[in-house]
This record gives structure tokens, sequence and C-alpha cells, in this order.
């Protein structure tokens, strides 16, 4: 394909990088991204991938834009209250970049649609809130061998870890199993600063565009948290692989996808 | 090294009808099509162009081979492709 | 002995187990967190089988949901 003079002006920035040139604005173009839930951390990763011109974006999720929703989830506003966040979301990202084919699924991820929805996908974003979906993802992922990046945020922290397979250890190897309802408080019951959606969902959106570039170097084999009151980034190291793993492992003893029951608040049953 | 008149231009591409940014980024996105050690010749502007292009292709890795000044005050700028990354 | 904790050089009585350095370093939500004690993983129901020696660096890696709610 050929650069219109409006997309010369539009990726400037990009095709001036060494690391991305042409070639590269090319491959995001051609480059297909899906991100599970269009939420606090979807949204930054929604609307920079589509201002990034990544060519096609899925966004799956099941629920309506709330007005509790918006000190944070920026992809929607206050006109789109009461709107399903996947239609909101399309119009905000094609909006930002009519380059980008945004293909909406109105539906929550389980055992049973997960595989179909990420197949096509070159990369995974799990922007969800809890735990069921982010093992499901991840053994998904694991099973598709899909790589994907692995996040979550609470009060003034956030994490982030990407999977990519064969290169380093998965969401399971270091987490093992949902813990149950209500153990873990989800950001739904103890809050979270708005601007942590975007701080680590525009992170998210970094591994996606580097994998899909081929560039630089990917948290796979660590975990990056980092703490807004004491404005601390940690990378923690982590195993190169956990052989007794259950899903990725030497021996996996899971060969099928579960739906893990789930409460109000986000915690598995 | 080729001499100053006997180069052999192997793409051409026109700057003078677009502003910075685009001059430099519609330039590299021309030479990125080319292969190691093909030429290029960019048409371009005095100015801007005259001091960021021939500056950012060298930067890139590119050699620079020949600058003309043409008598309407449009520049050519010879370069030749140097090696992909 | 010194080890070192989240990042943090802290000093603590030899022989002290992982269990009691997560007692002693208040973690949060003590039974779902996953101890790393240089660079191996332990889940919480071993912390107290493992005894740390000087120099080693332990992390503790949470359960973080959060995202979309």
């Amino acid at each position: 394909m050929e650069f219109t003079y409006e997309q010369m002006q539009r990726y400037s920035r990009h095709i001036i990088l060494k690391e991305i040139g042409s070639k590269g604005q090319k491959k995001l173009l051609n480059s297909r991204v899906l991100i599970i839930g269009a939420g606090g951390l979807g949204s930054p990763a929604a609307m920079y991938l589509a201002a990034a011109g990544v060519g096609t974006i899925g966004v799956a999720d099941a629920d309506e834009v709330d007005l509790s929703n918006l000190q944070r989830q920026i992809v929607h506003t206050t006109a789109d209250v009461g709107k399903a966040k996947v239609l909101s979301a399309k119009e905000t990202m094609e909006a930002i970049n009519p380059d980008v084919k945004v293909i909406p699924y109105e539906t929550f991820v389980s055992a049973e649609n997960i595989a179909d929805l990420i197949k096509d996908y070159d990369f995974v974003i799990d922007g969800t809130d809890n735990f069921p979906a982010k093992f499901l993802i991840n053994d998904a992922c694991v099973m598709a061998e899909k790589p994907f990046s692995h996040a979550g945020i609470i009060r003034f922290q956030g994490q982030l870890m990407t999977y990519v397979p064969g290169r380093g250890p998965c969401y399971r190897c270091v987490f093992k199993n949902p813990p149950p309802a209500d153990a873990v408080p989800t950001c739904r019951q103890a809050g979270v600063v708005g601007a942590m959606g975007g701080v680590i969902g525009s992170l998210q959106a970094m591994e996606a565009i580097k994998y899909l570039l081929g560039k630089g170097e990917l948290l796979t084999g660590y975990l990056l948290t980092y703490n807004a009151l004491t404005m601390e980034f940690r990378k923690i190291k982590l195993p190169e692989k956990v052989k007794d793993c259950p899903i990725c492992g030497d021996n996996p003893t899971i060969h099928e996808l579960t739906d893990y029951e789930m409460n109000s608040c986000g915690g598995a049953f | 090294m080729a001499s100053a008149n006997d180069i052999k231009i192997d793409d051409y591409v026109d700057i003078t009808d677009v502003v910075c940014p685009v001059t430099f980024v519609k330039a590299k996105v021309a030479i990125e099509e080319l292969e190691t050690g093909q030429i290029l010749s960019v048409h371009m502007n005095g100015g801007e162009p005259l001091q960021n292009v021939p500056r950012s292709m060298k930067e890139e890795g590119h050699r620079v081979l020949k600058l003309t000044a043409n008598d309407d005050g449009t520049y050519d700028l010879i370069v030749e492709k140097g090696e992909e990354e | 002995m010194k080890i070192t904790v989240s990042g943090k050089i802290k000093e603590y009585k030899d022989g002290l187990t992982l269990k009691e350095l997560v007692e002693a370093e208040k973690v949060e939500t003590p039974e779902y967190v996953t101890g790393s004690v240089n660079d191996e993983l332990y889940s919480a129901k071993d912390f107290e089988g493992i005894v740390l020696k000087d120099g080693d660096a332990v992390e503790f890696l949470y359960f973080m949901g959060g995202g979309l709610c």
C-alpha cells in the first residue's frame, strides 16, 4: 500500500522514528489487536491503538456505560451513558482515526466464546476487572499461543505483565488460581484513581505496539508494579519457566477452558 | 563512489508540495521503498527542508551524494540508501 | 541478617521464615499473595517452610483485579 498525504501527516511522528518508519507504520495498519474490557484500562489502550493506526481493533464488553464509569473510562462521554460500551468505544476510536476498523463484540468472554474471539488477533489486551476473566484470558491465550498483556489496577497501584508464547511465564505461573470471591478487594469495592487506568492502560498499548513492531524489550518474565503514592515503578523479575504450571508447564493438567463462577463484585466463588 | 555527473537515479520524490514535518516523512517513505545502494533524488525547497532533510537522511544512515541548487530556489538532493537496521 | 524486601534492604533475625516476614511486613491479603525469593515463586501455603537467609531478595506479588469496573 501507498501512504496518502493525510496518512503521512497523521503518522508523521511515527514514520520519523527509526524504530517505526514507513514499514513499521504499515505493519501497524495491517495488525489486529483485541481489547477485552472497554473500561479503565481498555479506554486508553483503545484510544492510543486507534490513534496509532492499528488497522483492526476488536473490543469485547457486554456492559453499558454508567455514570460511575466516567471518572476513568475516558473512551466514553456523558452523552454515552446507557449506551453499549463497545459502541461508545467504537465511535470514539473511529472519530480519532477513520483508518481504523473497530469490531465490537457485545459480550462477556466465556469458556465457550473466547477461543473464537481471540483466534484472528495478533495480540490481546486484558482490560478486565475480575479474576475469573483474567484466568480465562490467560488460559485461552496460552492454549492458542496468543501473546497478551495482563494488567490490574486498584487504589493508587497498578501492575502489568506480558505473555508471549515460549518467552516467559504466564499469569497462572505467578498467581496459580483465582482467589475466592471477596477474598481480594477489587477497585469496585476499594476504589481507584482514574488516572491509574491511564498510566497502566497506556503501558498495555505500548506493549502491543512494541510486539507488533518487533522492537524493544517486552515485559515478558517481569511483573511491572507501579505505586502512584510513592511514585515507584518496580520491574520484578519472574522465573523464566514454572515447570509445574498447570497450563504452560511441562505436564499441563488444564486441557480445557472453564468458567469460574463470579459474584457481583468480581471475585470467583 | 559515484562521481557528481554520472549518478543513476533509481527513484525520485518531490517534497516541494508538502510542509514540515511531512517533508522529511515523504522523503523517508520514498527511500524506505528502495534497496541498500539504490539512489533517491529528492526535489525540495530551501529553508526548512534544506536544513533538515539532508541531516535527517544522514542520521538514518543514508549517504548524501550531492546537493544541487536550482535557479528557481529549489534544490535536488541525491541520496544513496544505507544498510537496513 | 540483611534481606532485600521489595527492593529495600532490611535487617531481620536469622532463621526468619517467609511467613514471619509476611506478618512483620504487614502484607495485605497474606493468604493470597505470591512470594518470590531470589526469583523463585512460592504460594502462601508454603511460606511457613521457607527459611530466609542473609542476602535473600524477597518480593510480594499481589492479585490485582481492577481495570474494567
